[in-house]
């Protein structure tokens, strides 16, 4: 389950998805084009993906290190910020807040750690456990 | 549960935008023949909002379209189609049955799904947005058939996976949301569902007393733009107007933040109806749109280089503000039309 979604953009080819633009010429035609992003479109999709990433990457220094805890990893790595993660873990945010600190996330429940790995499609050892 | 076939004849045409081209598929199920733009013109589709206290993976909220379901809704009673629905749901089981007698019924139908969990989906693309709009238009044991618009080939889905998809949580979790169409009126006044559709769309960009919102949203956006390197610093400054870029260019637009796709629109009602003021207006539009593509081509180069930008912000904002008025004028050019 670990690496599920390969998140950076690293295809040339832009996958195998090719999508449908419009683009309007000189002679006031407008036409339909299926294709891939081109170029300068590619940059910002990589942009974005480069910072994801490093968010990530931040989030799981400060988790090996005994700052955050696991919960905050996955949060990130998932894309989520706490009102997301707070809805779909059915878990209300001031306790999310609360989850972020290693000494209370030790203390949690098989109950409340069975609905963040629900909520992050993982196993319970995986969020106890980040390699 | 039963094992039963079904297939219906639906055919799926890639489109730009999901949910125009969701209402475009499905009227041309039904017979009635209805291309993308002028699907996306009638709904009502061309927006812009920038809200910049609200903050979207951490850079400010701007949208180049309308409210999610808006095409449908508006388009649908628009062209005077028969019973669209928008339904919620209060079970995961109930909303897989009412698919299921849909279909056994032969009618495709819509649904608001949530991309994070979409199997088929372009990973770049994988974010928690909720508004995503597809049709199911058949079942074979637990396998369903997706035609999802964004992409080229129909795709197929799982029947745990579809339920997962429809009753994401979060914000603006669809809860299940289904739409169809039982009957289209092929004498509809197409006319008459144009020119409201124009109205409406000129109301929200010029018209609406609020500073956040259309053309007067550019403006305020090229404001802050200018002040963005010296208030958030050059890497998030950059980061930001990725963010714009990727709006506009990105998750599903057909390019230019819809503005193509409007003005396509434009062209289409104006060879149509005969009207020289509409096809001005599209000229008007498809300048205006490849004026947008200059500037993400340029503000592109600023993605490129972080904390080093190649171009001035300033510049990139002046352009925002040109692009602002030459809408501005597409859309008073609109106003005083008579259709």
């Amino acid at each position: 389950m670990e690496q599920k979604f390969d998140y950076k953009y690293k295809d040339p080819e832009h996958g195998h998805y090719r999508e449908l633009f419009y683009s309007y010429d000189k002679d006031g035609n407008y036409k339909k084009q299926v294709r891939f992003h081109d170029d300068s479109d590619k940059i910002f999709i990589e942009q974005f993906w480069d910072v994801q990433n490093n968010r990530i990457q931040e989030a799981k220094e400060q988790v090996l290190s005994g700052i955050k805890s696991p919960v905050y990893y996955y949060m990130k790595k998932n894309l989520m910020d706490l009102m997301t993660l707070s809805s779909q873990a059915t878990i209300s945010l001031w306790r999310v807040k609360r989850h972020l600190k290693p000494g209370i996330f030790k203390r949690l429940s098989e109950k409340t750690l069975a609905k963040y790995a629900g909520a992050f499609n993982i196993t319970i050892e995986e969020l106890q456990n980040i390699s | 549960m039963e094992q039963s076939t079904i297939m219906l004849d639906y055919t799926h045409r890639q489109s730009g935008h999901c949910e125009s081209g969701t209402l475009s598929n499905l009227f041309n199920y039904f017979g009635m023949d209805l291309s993308e733009p002028m699907a996306f013109g009638i709904g009502n589709g061309l927006y812009f909002s920038y809200i910049p206290f609200l903050k979207v993976q951490y850079a400010p909220m701007i949208s180049f379209r309308n409210i999610p379901t808006t095409i449908i809704r508006r388009g649908a009673k628009r062209l005077g189609a028969d019973a669209v629905i928008i339904k919620k749901f209060k079970t995961p089981e109930e909303s897989m049955d009412a698919l299921d007698r849909n279909l056994e019924k032969g009618i495709p139908t819509g649904l608001q799904v949530g991309i994070f969990n979409l199997p088929f989906f372009p990973p770049e693309y994988r974010m928690h947005y909720n508004m995503h709009n597809m049709v199911i238009y058949g079942r074979e044991g637990n396998t369903y058939y997706v035609s999802d618009t964004v992409l080229e080939k129909p795709q197929t889905l799982s029947y745990a996976d579809l339920q997962r998809v429809r009753w994401v949580k979060g914000a603006f979790s669809p809860n299940g949301k289904m739409y169809w169409i039982n009957r289209v009126d092929k004498n509809a006044d197409l006319k008459k569902a144009v020119a409201e559709g124009i109205a409406k769309t000129v109301y929200e960009m010029i018209k609406i007393p609020f500073p956040l919102i259309g053309t007067k949203g550019i403006r305020f956006l090229a404001k802050d733009l200018r002040k963005w390197p010296k208030k958030h610093g050059k890497e998030k400054a950059s980061f930001y107007l990725g963010q714009i870029l990727r709006m506009a260019e990105e998750v599903g637009s057909g390019g230019a933040g819809f503005r193509f796709i409007y003005g396509a629109f434009l062209k289409e009602a104006g060879e149509k109806f005969n009207h020289p003021g509409l096809s001005e207006a599209s000229v008007l539009m498809g300048t205006a749109a490849n004026k947008w593509r200059e500037f993400s081509y340029i503000g592109a180069r600023n993605c490129k280089s972080r904390s080093e930008p190649t171009e001035d912000y300033g510049m990139l904002a002046d352009m925002l503000i040109e692009i602002s008025y030459m809408e501005e004028d597409v859309f008073k050019k609109l106003e005083n039309i008579k259709i």
